[in-house]
């Protein structure tokens, strides 16, 4: 097993409940994201909420996010701090972006809104352009790019905005196989440029987010029971299944993946 | 190519169809270009664009003060009832404007801008409510209070389409300024001259007439397009 240390709670989901009317969408949802210490490296976390379509992981995601208010509980980061719109970085599964600016002024103005990159706005983003390859893009607007290219940016654009906290909805939706090995990368990228930094992965899609998460948490009904709630949470790390390339052929990842569709 | 054929045919149709009482293509080239040459007909004109310009610009910043407001739950229901005076008509208003204002520009142009700022407040306001809920949210993500979401989501975002509202109720108001003017002819106007021209039923000058307001219309149509798209490129990928 990969040698590594959990310690301080990121992020924690206390009794999150939502409910419209009388449906009830979410019900007592806990759950904890530890920060992951390996030794000799930055190290991330990258953690999955897997769901069907449907059972109300979009509501956990805006809940998580701070754009939702839920109907009970709280969501808590960095010790007792209550999570509120701004906190985390949000990619939408459109990748939206302002239409009117051009990507380098939707940059700029997410760097402006980071006081640790205070007069350093310019080098930050030429630097992250660089390392994401859009550089030759930046004088561009959103129409005019690929939506690999959009989900960059937008990916970007929370980083510079001092988010250590990404949240992902749906990222590997509609693309192909090899963009979606080109995203996974892109992913894994992220969750190791930075020791705080951490992707919590909103996706149907079981095999993808697995192959990159350290943890995977299972959105679903109980039987005879209204609303989801977290049903197992799958440590990755302790069956020896993250941070491995090629992970997806391995036996135990095929069982892994088996076990969370019988899950949902 | 298929634009010359059509305006031949319809030429063609015209020519042939007109009797003594419609006048002849021909005839109304003439008195086009005779018109042209008057010092008469520029100075109408100039009267004409300038309260057009003027009425324009008074009412896009009523619009724009009470559409920007419109997301305050007090001016909201001022803005709905900003949309529903497009049902008042202008002819029954006079009097009380004659009252309320000092001479005829300020009349003409009060009437201007009472008559093309509900359809300046419909166009936004429909504007404002089509706004994709997800800009709202990413500048929430970003961390931006109601003021900046305001200024870029509504205020820089929809710059253009403010733009864009301001060229199709061109039409509006080019269509308005000659009714006006044949309200209060006190100072001319290309609306004076129509209804001149038509009391001496010299009907060649009036379509003469109307062909310069249709092609003046189309020019500002153009004009206003090509500013819109040099102001934002971003609309050329839209």
């Amino acid at each position: 097993m990969t040698v590594c240390t959990k310690t301080t709670t990121l992020l924690q989901a206390e009794n999150i409940g939502l409910q419209y009317d009388d449906k009830i969408i979410l019900r007592d949802i806990n759950f904890c994201i530890r920060d992951i210490h390996r030794p000799g490296m930055q190290q991330g976390q990258v953690v999955s909420l897997i769901g069907r379509s449907g059972i109300g992981k979009t509501q956990l995601f805006r809940i998580l996010s701070g754009l939702q208010q839920p109907t009970n509980g709280n969501v808590f980061i960095n010790g007792r701090q209550q999570v509120k719109a701004g906190d985390m970085g949000v990619i939408f599964q459109n990748y939206y972006l302002f239409e009117w600016r051009t990507i380098y002024q939707s940059l700029m103005m997410s760097a402006k809104q980071n006081q640790l990159l205070k007069g350093e706005e310019k080098q930050y983003i030429e630097k992250y352009a660089a390392d994401f390859h859009l550089k030759e893009h930046l004088q561009k607007y959103p129409q005019q790019l690929s939506g690999g290219q959009r989900q960059r940016v937008s990916i970007i654009q929370q980083l510079l905005k001092g988010s250590k906290f990404l949240l992902l909805d749906e990222p590997f939706s509609g693309l192909d196989v090899c963009m979606l090995d080109k995203v996974s990368d892109l992913l894994l990228q992220v969750s190791t440029s930075d020791e705080q930094n951490t992707l919590i992965i909103v996706s149907h899609d079981i095999s993808t987010a697995v192959a990159i998460s350290d943890t995977v948490f299972i959105l679903g009904n109980e039987e005879g029971q209204p609303g989801a709630i977290i049903k197992r949470e799958i440590d990755l790390i302790e069956r020896d299944l993250a941070w491995q390339r090629d992970i997806k052929s391995n036996p135990a990842f095929i069982k892994t993946v088996e076990e969370i569709k019988s899950c949902l | 190519m298929l634009i010359a054929i059509q305006v031949a045919i319809t030429l063609l149709v015209w020519q042939t169809a007109s009797n003594g009482l419609i006048p002849k293509p021909g005839n109304v080239a003439a008195a086009f270009t005779r018109l042209l040459a008057t010092k008469q007909f520029w100075d109408n004109m100039l009267v004409s664009l300038g309260l057009t310009l003027k009425a324009m610009l008074y009412s896009i910043i009523i619009t724009l003060v009470f559409a920007y407001l419109s997301v305050l739950p007090f001016f909201k229901s001022i803005a709905q009832f900003m949309v529903k005076c497009r049902y008042l008509t202008l002819t029954g208003l006079i009097f009380i404007f004659t009252l309320l204002t000092r001479n005829g520009s300020e009349l003409k142009l009060s009437l201007l801008v009472f008559g093309i700022v509900p359809f300046f407040v419909t166009s936004f306001l429909s504007v404002i409510t089509s706004i994709n809920k997800q800009e709202y949210d990413l500048c929430k993500t970003l961390g931006y209070n109601n003021w900046q979401t305001l200024y870029e989501v509504i205020i820089v975002g929809k710059a253009d389409q403010v733009f864009e509202i301001l060229r199709q109720n061109f039409a509006i108001s080019w269509l308005m300024i000659t009714m006006v003017e044949g309200l209060s002819m006190s100072e001319g106007g290309i609306g004076t001259l129509l209804i001149k021209y038509n009391k001496y039923n010299d009907i060649t000058v009036v379509v003469a007439l109307q062909m310069v307001i249709f092609l003046t219309g189309l020019c500002f149509d153009w004009l206003l397009g090509s500013i819109r798209k040099w102001l934002f490129p971003y609309t050329k990928y839209k």
